[in-house]
């Protein structure tokens, strides 16, 4: 059962989670709450295999990340702008994501669930890696996206550390009051935290449209835009954790697949990343460090 | 000028001057139809007439008898998901998790209403009733403690809730507690031969139909229109008395309102959410009730979803206000009944009733909060004249 | 002797907020290269003096004139363009950081938005040193000392080339020896060239380390005075001032038991020690004033015996009984009346209704409610009876609690509290923002419910409030009650002195350190 066919899918699997989860990591670092993390995924999925339909893989993936960030604008006008609660906000992109899409789905292709089959992107495979024992299989004619998922993370933790607008993008998440003292523009900030994690979101949506089941189909997504939040707070806030925390969902994922005669019966395999999400996170809010000001609305001028 | 010194106070203002209280009724309203205006850019963009198309929909919905009918029964679950999610949101808690709720309640309700034979109606059927309310509260209790013990995000763990529902009752369909009639009818009933054993008569919910006959109204017999409607009706009213004439109620609004000066005043804040969001997950554990037991009589894998999301729509536009939901809930329900008239005469998807949920939900919140930034400077301003 | 050009010249400042005006017709100059102290009382108007120069408010009469030029800044970025930085007294730094992520922020060192980790460094070492500033600039902040934290903020506004300091209350938050190295830096801030402002009310510290003195009370300007020129005595004369009298009717009550004692409590907050082995006791049938400045542990005295904050160590006893740490319904239910020194965030729930903020806490009790049923009408009696008792000036008790003026709010707070004749009144700063009539009658119904036999702790920052009303009053400095004086013995200099730590518990007249003996 643990082999290394195991792992490729159980990575596979985690993709879509570690990208949304990174994605994730820039709203809320940057103080804002993104629970509609789940319909920006839903429409990346869709726009992805629709544009790809229409304009091959390498158009379509780019299209869905354009349909994440748009919908990801919604929410920041909404929850910057107006300042309206961000959860609820939230909640009205995720319900909305499915009507456009459902609407959009059945104007194209006259089908209301799903799309058409759709090509994916061509595989690569490492060079060196792939003779390797355990590394091999995993490495090995994997989708290019899967690569970029893990490149995502050391690159959003240089971004982080080591640029101004890392600097900036945190202070606004801990303290806005401070950075708006000191000439930081805070809507800015937030505005750029939000868009790239739509942009991500809608990637990773892409990415299982496109790359995993070569097609769209609704409900694909299962709640994972969730896991991807909850990841994010295991992994305390941080890529590199997030990062871990998207390799066990994963993990479980894969183990849902597979296992298809034992003992339990598959529904509760199946149960295991839900139930898993509730347990890590009733762990991991005790000991957790969420960005200072993560979910309160700022005014501008809160200052004076 | 004195306070008056009797028992009844004298009311001379409701809350705050006329003109706010004018601009808090009609800001849904406005939502509403900036929301359609926004969707009327999607039908453009299909090549339909917006105008042509929201005739129909108001034609369709209110011309015919059924359509009224049929906006009644679908409001009738959607009312009670609005009061479920209204009560969690009076003390700032949000209940995602209705959908969950109400797929365990109507599972417990399946089960007692199938099993127990030989029980008069009058006992059974609030028994069943009693049983999807627990099953709701039962499915709200793990959020709830989490979230007051450990701080978890009832946002979060609902919804995975949600999701492991679906899973368990699958599993409790499929197996223990399978209709055992169905072994070798293949796909009699539902597709997939996956449901509970059926309601028993005695758990059934009366139609309404013969109490408008009476009055001289005829409802078509395939509209499914039963009491429920009247129990929603009666429990909205319930959630107006919790709210505004028990000392709970009031302990719920202040706790909403302020917490730290809930607090300081003796109040234990903790228990008034625990004890909001298990009323809440009972009330949801009632929506999927006027299906179960009006309509379909059994429970199966294709049960109705999404009744808790469109909920959310409705405590939002109805501003978790009793009355507000109610009529919320029969917009969404002309909405939907709408939604298929112009499906069917004008070929729009009936999709649209999901963006148009979405905008909705978005267009209230920004107004709601302009609003409530107008209001409170207004006040601050009659503060400010009013302190010497 | 040549007058050098002032630095800083302000004309005829006015800065009015709704229903109170903070500085009025101010006029002052700082001289360039001086350390120079703005002293007053709380509400003097200090810290929104302070703020209109570093940017933060604009002035609604007046000119601002910097370096000969009148100014307007149209907020903090460009008053620190211009040379002017401003040390808050409650921080501005993101918890997380390291210093000199906080120092750089918005003016990073950078090449094409990449971060210059090693310039920054320089530069913040260069600095540091400079000035004499002691500082592991890869620390965080938040695991760096108070002391440390506030090096940190002066350092940000040099990184950003100040050359007019501003500190706003900068020891409140210090110990004594933290407090001497910041009067070393300021010294040497000084002979750089800066010039410094600095906000406080500690007298011997101004005294020690300024050059000039400017005095506010209630929004005017007293006077300036050089340091080298002034007593303390008079200093603290001029702060205070004279008392307005009210026309208070007290009655000859003897105290009866300890009602409340205060047992050596020690309790901590925001990562520092607020109160330090605090002890006192009130009596019934007396009222307890704790005199002080605000920000000495008055707050969260008052939150610890309420039960909204954790005592670390030490007794609360009330009768006798032990409720340290006990939860806030249980206080409350043992006779506890609580009048928060916040009305509007801990006092009332502004949205809901003048009746409903009058019975909240109460409204399970059976005089309001059988069951599921709250009994109106029993309600409704008790609240307007209620607001006639308490003269609360109102058309309806159905309007929102926030539609009430400052001085009926108050009322509406003493009317629910009051009710069932509590034996123990905790009235935190109860006239803040109050006039005349309301300062009196509050005043007036503390003095009754001590006259009828109940024991009242009234912390206040007013001091001619607590000089007319209490029976026995308490100096808390420092989170310490220094010094006890009974009604006949106080004297507002002596008060003062504890008040503005110009005397501590450890010497000089009066009884010193609160006591469990009257």
């Amino acid at each position: 059962m643990f082999n290394s066919e195991m792992l490729a899918s159980a990575i596979r699997l985690a993709v879509p989670i570690i990208i949304t989860a990174v994605g994730a990591v820039y709203a809320e670092r940057s103080g804002v709450v993104n629970i509609g993390l789940e319909g920006m995924m839903i429409v990346g999925a869709f726009a992805g295999a629709t544009g790809t339909y229409f304009a091959g893989p390498y158009v379509g993936i780019l299209i869905g990340m354009i349909a994440g960030a748009l919908f990801a604008l919604l929410h920041a006008v909404a929850s910057i702008r107006f300042l309206v609660n961000q959860i609820v906000s939230g909640t009205a992109i995720n319900i909305l994501a499915y009507g456009v899409v459902r609407f959009a789905a059945i104007s194209i292709f006259s089908m209301a669930t799903t799309t058409p089959h759709v090509d994916s992107l061509p595989t690569i495979t490492v060079p060196f890696l792939c003779e390797m024992p355990v590394l091999g299989p995993i490495v090995t004619k994997v989708s290019p996206l899967v690569l970029v998922a893990f490149a995502l993370i050391p690159f959003t933790v240089w971004v982080l550390r080591r640029t101004v607008f890392g600097l900036r993008l945190r202070s606004v998440g801990e303290n806005p009051l401070a950075a708006e003292t000191l000439g930081v523009n805070v809507y800015a900030m937030r505005y750029w935290g939000v868009l790239i994690s739509g942009a991500l979101a809608g990637l990773s949506g892409a990415y299982m449209a496109v790359e995993h089941t070569g097609m769209y189909v609704e409900g694909m997504t299962q709640g994972l835009g969730f896991i991807a939040l909850a990841a994010m707070i295991f992994g305390n806030w941080m890529p590199l954790g997030a990062m871990w925390a998207g390799l066990l969902f994963g993990f479980t994922q894969a183990l849902s697949l597979r296992v298809v005669s034992s003992a339990i019966p598959y529904q509760f395999i199946k149960m295991i990343p839900y139930v898993l999400t509730i347990v890590v996170l009733a762990i991991s809010m005790q000991r957790s460090r969420m960005p200072a000001a993560d979910g309160v609305p700022y005014e501008r001028g809160e200052a004076t | 000028m004195k306070a008056q010194r009797k028992a009844k106070p004298v009311v001379l203002q409701p809350r705050g001057s006329r003109r706010i209280a004018l601009l808090e009724v009609s800001g849904p309203i406005l939502s509403v139809l900036f929301a359609m205006l926004m969707a009327s850019v999607a039908l453009i963009m299909i090549g339909k007439n917006p105008f042509a198309v929201y005739g129909t929909m108001f034609a369709y919905s209110f011309g015919r008898l059924d359509s009224v009918a049929y906006i009644l029964s679908k409001a009738t679950p959607l009312i009670f998901s609005g009061i479920a999610v209204a009560v969690a949101f009076r003390v700032n808690l949000f209940n995602i998790g209705v959908e969950g709720q109400y797929a365990v309640g109507a599972f417990f309700a399946s089960w007692v209403g199938a099993s127990f034979h030989g029980l008069p109606p009058y006992i059974h059927l609030p028994l069943v009733i009693l049983a999807g309310a627990f099953g709701g509260a039962l499915w709200a209790l793990v959020p709830i403690w989490l979230r007051v013990k450990r701080g978890v995000h009832e946002v979060i763990s609902t919804i995975m809730l949600n999701h492991t529902s679906y899973l368990l009752l699958h599993y409790l369909m499929a197996g223990p507690l399978k209709d055992k009639t169905l072994v070798g009818l293949g796909t009699v009933g539902s597709a997939s031969g996956v449901r509970m054993s059926p309601i028993l008569d005695s758990a059934r919910v009366p139609r309404l139909h013969g109490l408008f006959e009476a009055i001289g109204i005829n409802i078509p017999a395939y509209v499914s229109l039963n009491w429920f409607l009247v129990v929603g009706i009666v429990l909205a009213f319930g959630m107006y008395l919790l709210i505004w004439k028990t000392p709970f109620g009031m302990q719920l609004r202040a706790v909403g309102h302020n917490p730290k000066a809930a607090e300081a005043a003796g109040l234990r804040s903790n228990a008034v959410l625990v004890r909001a969001f298990l009323i809440s997950g009972a009330v949801a554990g009632l929506v999927g009730l006027s299906d179960l037991l009006g309509y379909f009589g059994y429970l199966d894998v294709d049960f109705p979803k999404g009744y808790g999301f469109t909920g959310i729509a409705v405590a939002l536009v109805g501003k978790n206000g009793a009355l507000g939901i109610i009529l919320a809930a029969l917009l969404f329900g002309f909405l939907s009944r709408g939604g298929m008239g112009i499906q069917v005469l004008e070929r729009v998807p009936m999709e649209t009733y999901f963006i148009l949920q979405g905008l909705i939900i978005l267009c209230i919140v920004i107004g709601s909060e302009m609003v409530r930034r107008f209001v409170r400077a207004q006040q601050k301003k009659e503060e400010a004249a009013a302190d010497v | 002797m040549e007058k050098a050009a002032a630095v800083l010249e302000l004309r005829g400042i006015t800065k009015r907020f709704p229903g109170i005006v903070a500085n009025n017709q101010v006029s002052l100059d700082i001289e360039p290269g001086e350390i120079h102290a703005i002293v007053g009382e709380n509400g003097a108007g200090k810290s929104t003096l302070m703020k209109m120069v570093a940017g933060l408010y604009a002035p609604d009469e007046g000119q601002i004139v910097y370096r000969g030029r009148p100014v307007i800044f149209r907020g903090p970025r460009q008053a620190i363009a211009a040379g002017i930085g401003m040390v808050h007294q409650h921080f501005m730094l993101v918890a997380n950081f390291t210093v000199t992520e906080n120092v750089i922020l918005g003016a990073e060192p950078a090449r094409r938005g990449l971060l210059d980790p090693k310039t920054a460094a320089n530069q913040i070492a260069e600095l540091a040193r400079g000035y004499g500033l002691k500082l592991d600039s890869k620390a965080r902040v938040e695991d760096i000392s108070v002391g440390e934290q506030q090096r940190v903020e002066i350092l940000k506004v040099l990184y950003r080339g100040a050359d007019l300091i501003i500190l706003d209350e900068p020891t409140a938050v210090l110990v004594p020896q933290e407090a001497e190295d910041l009067f070393e830096h300021l010294r040497t801030l000084k002979k750089q060239g800066k010039t410094v402002v600095f906000i406080s009310h500690k007298l011997d510290e101004v005294l020690r380390v300024s050059d000039r003195i400017t005095v506010l009370r209630r929004g005017r300007v007293i006077g300036t005075v050089r340091a080298a020129e002034v007593t303390r005595q008079k200093l603290a004369e001029m702060m205070v001032g004279r008392p307005i009298l009210f026309d208070l009717k007290r009655s000859d009550v003897t105290p009866g038991e300890a009602h409340l004692c205060v047992e050596s409590v020690t309790a901590r907050g925001g990562g520092r020690t607020i109160l330090r082995d605090l002890t006192f006791r009130v009596r019934s049938g007396e009222i307890y004033g704790i005199a002080g400045v605000e920000g000495n542990g008055q707050t969260e005295l008052a939150e610890a015996i309420m039960g909204l904050r954790p005592v670390g160590s030490g007794k609360i006893l009330l009768r006798g009984e032990d409720i340290t740490n006990l939860p806030t319904p249980k206080v409350r239910r043992r006779g506890l009346a609580f009048i928060p020194e916040d009305r509007h965030r801990r006092g009332l729930i502004l949205p809901m209704t003048v009746w409903e903020n009058t019975i909240i806490g109460s409204e399970t009790s059976r005089e309001f409610s059988r069951g599921p049923r709250l009994l109106f009408d029993s309600i409704y009696r008790f609240v307007n009876e209620a607001m006639a008792r308490f003269d609360v000036r109102l058309t309806t008790i159905m309007a929102p609690a926030q539609t009430l003026s400052g001085g009926n709010q108050q009322k509406v707070i003493l009317a629910r509290e009051f009710r069932g004749d509590p034996k123990f009144i905790l009235a935190s700063q109860p006239t803040r923002g109050l006039d005349i009539g309301a300062t009196e009658f509050v005043r007036q119904q503390l003095l009754n419910a001590r006259d009828q036999g109940a024991a009242v702790l009234l912390i206040s920052a007013d001091l001619e409030e607590v000089l007319s009303v209490a029976d026995r009053i308490g100096v808390i400095y420092n989170g310490h009650i220094q010094a006890e004086f009974s009604r006949e013995e106080a004297d507002p200099k002596t008060l003062g002195f504890y008040m503005t730590g110009v005397r501590s518990g450890e010497s000089g007249a009066g009884k010193e350190g609160g006591s469990l003996t009257a």
